[in-house]
């Protein structure tokens, strides 16, 4: 199997190259990851992240002949040779395929991603309906791999000020969850002009998720409520009707 | 309500709220013109001077360029926030855009009605 691979290390490299591998693939050989594993077997300077292999952690997020996927579930039969494998784009490279993904994770902190819930403690956990856990369906499976953020022309302008889909997909999961109670200061942390107004339903997100998420509605989701919330306000209640459907109901509106 | 979304307030769902208002009221005006075309069918220029000097024709096709202005004006400015880094040559180009579209409505007025 023919590989083209971006190598680049700063402490040696002027500039970042593609070097061409080849491997000879054994059975058991499926996705891409493996493929990488040969490569890293017969070059160990070529530097990748991985970890669980089932697409699970979300580490080896990469840019996979120019579309951005986890290479451990992406099946080497789907792909034409020779491979061109990159850095996720978007992001300084720290060395080869391995990116610094700071700017990410702050953009995921900023929106607070933990349960706000002033109530005093039950005595066993916070329950929910199944109704409202199914909200969360579509919501809670995203690894946080970063394929969707950096293939997002919105955050490649404006890295620095646009949240990005994936932290705007979290968002959204902690503004429909039933136990959460900071809906509308969540909302009102979105406001920005950068924030969330930067996504132009570009919909590139939508395109590479390698666990099939939208968070292009999300986002959608999060500005009908932030209208829903104004035409509440006094009441100091969240935007019951958006909430009260399920995810799954909304995407399909 | 929606009208204090449209306040200095919310800076971010201001810009964006316009510009799906703007998008509404050119797709009804759209509608509106082609189902009034096909109703009137003006027939000769006399016809299509009383269809275009009509009160109803005149507020709403300048209704309509207000909306499109404000649509354009929104969007090529995140183009240009997008794209040109250099800060001078931003505001300059926003300035000519700017003027542009005040010249497209000025123009639309003393067409419309004929100032």
């Amino acid at each position: 199997m023919k590989l083209s691979i971006y190598r680049f290390d700063p402490d040696v490299d002027e500039k970042p190259y593609m070097q061409d591998y080849e491997v000879e693939l054994q059975e058991g050989d499926n996705m891409l990851l493996d493929a990488l594993l040969r490569v890293k077997h017969q070059d160990d300077s070529m530097s990748l992240r991985k970890s669980c292999r089932e697409g699970v952690c979300g580490s080896d997020a990469m840019n996979i002949n120019g579309k951005n996927g986890l290479a451990c579930i992406t099946r080497i039969a789907d792909l034409t040779e020779p491979v061109i494998v990159r850095p996720l784009p978007g992001l300084p490279v720290i060395r080869d395929l391995v990116v610094d993904m700071t700017q990410f994770y702050e953009h995921f902190n900023s929106v607070d991603p933990y349960l706000k819930n002033d109530d005093s403690l039950p005595e066993t956990e916070r329950l929910q309906s199944p109704e409202d856990r199914a909200k969360l369906d579509g919501l809670y499976e995203c690894v946080l791999c970063g394929a969707c953020t950096t293939s997002c022309p919105s955050f490649w302008w404006n890295p620095d000020k646009f949240v990005g889909p994936a932290a705007l997909l979290q968002a959204y999961r902690f503004i429909v969850d039933s136990r959460d109670h900071a809906e509308a200061e969540r909302l009102e942390n979105l406001e920005d002009p950068y924030r969330l107004y930067r996504c132009h339903n570009i919909m590139n997100c939508v395109e590479v998720c390698p666990k099939k998420l939208s968070p292009n509605a999300a986002i959608v989701a999060i500005k009908d409520l932030k209208i829903e919330l104004s035409k509440e306000r006094g009441e100091d209640k969240p935007a019951k009707k958006y909430l009260e459907l399920s995810w799954v109901e909304y995407e399909k509106r | 309500m929606i009208i204090e979304l449209l306040t200095s307030k919310y800076p971010g769902m201001r810009i964006w709220l316009s510009q799906r208002i703007t998008a509404v009221v050119m797709a009804v005006y759209s509608v509106l013109l082609i189902v009034a075309l096909l109703i009137v069918s003006p027939d000769g220029y006399a016809a299509w001077s009383d269809f275009a000097s009509s009160f109803l024709f005149r507020i709403s096709t300048f209704l309509f360029f207000i909306c499109l202005s404000v649509h354009a004006w929104i969007g090529v400015r995140d183009v240009l926030r997008d794209y040109i880094f250099n800060q001078t040559l931003r505001t300059y180009l926003q300035v000519m855009v700017d003027l542009l579209l005040v010249i497209y409505v000025v123009w639309l007025s003393i067409i419309l009605w004929g100032l």
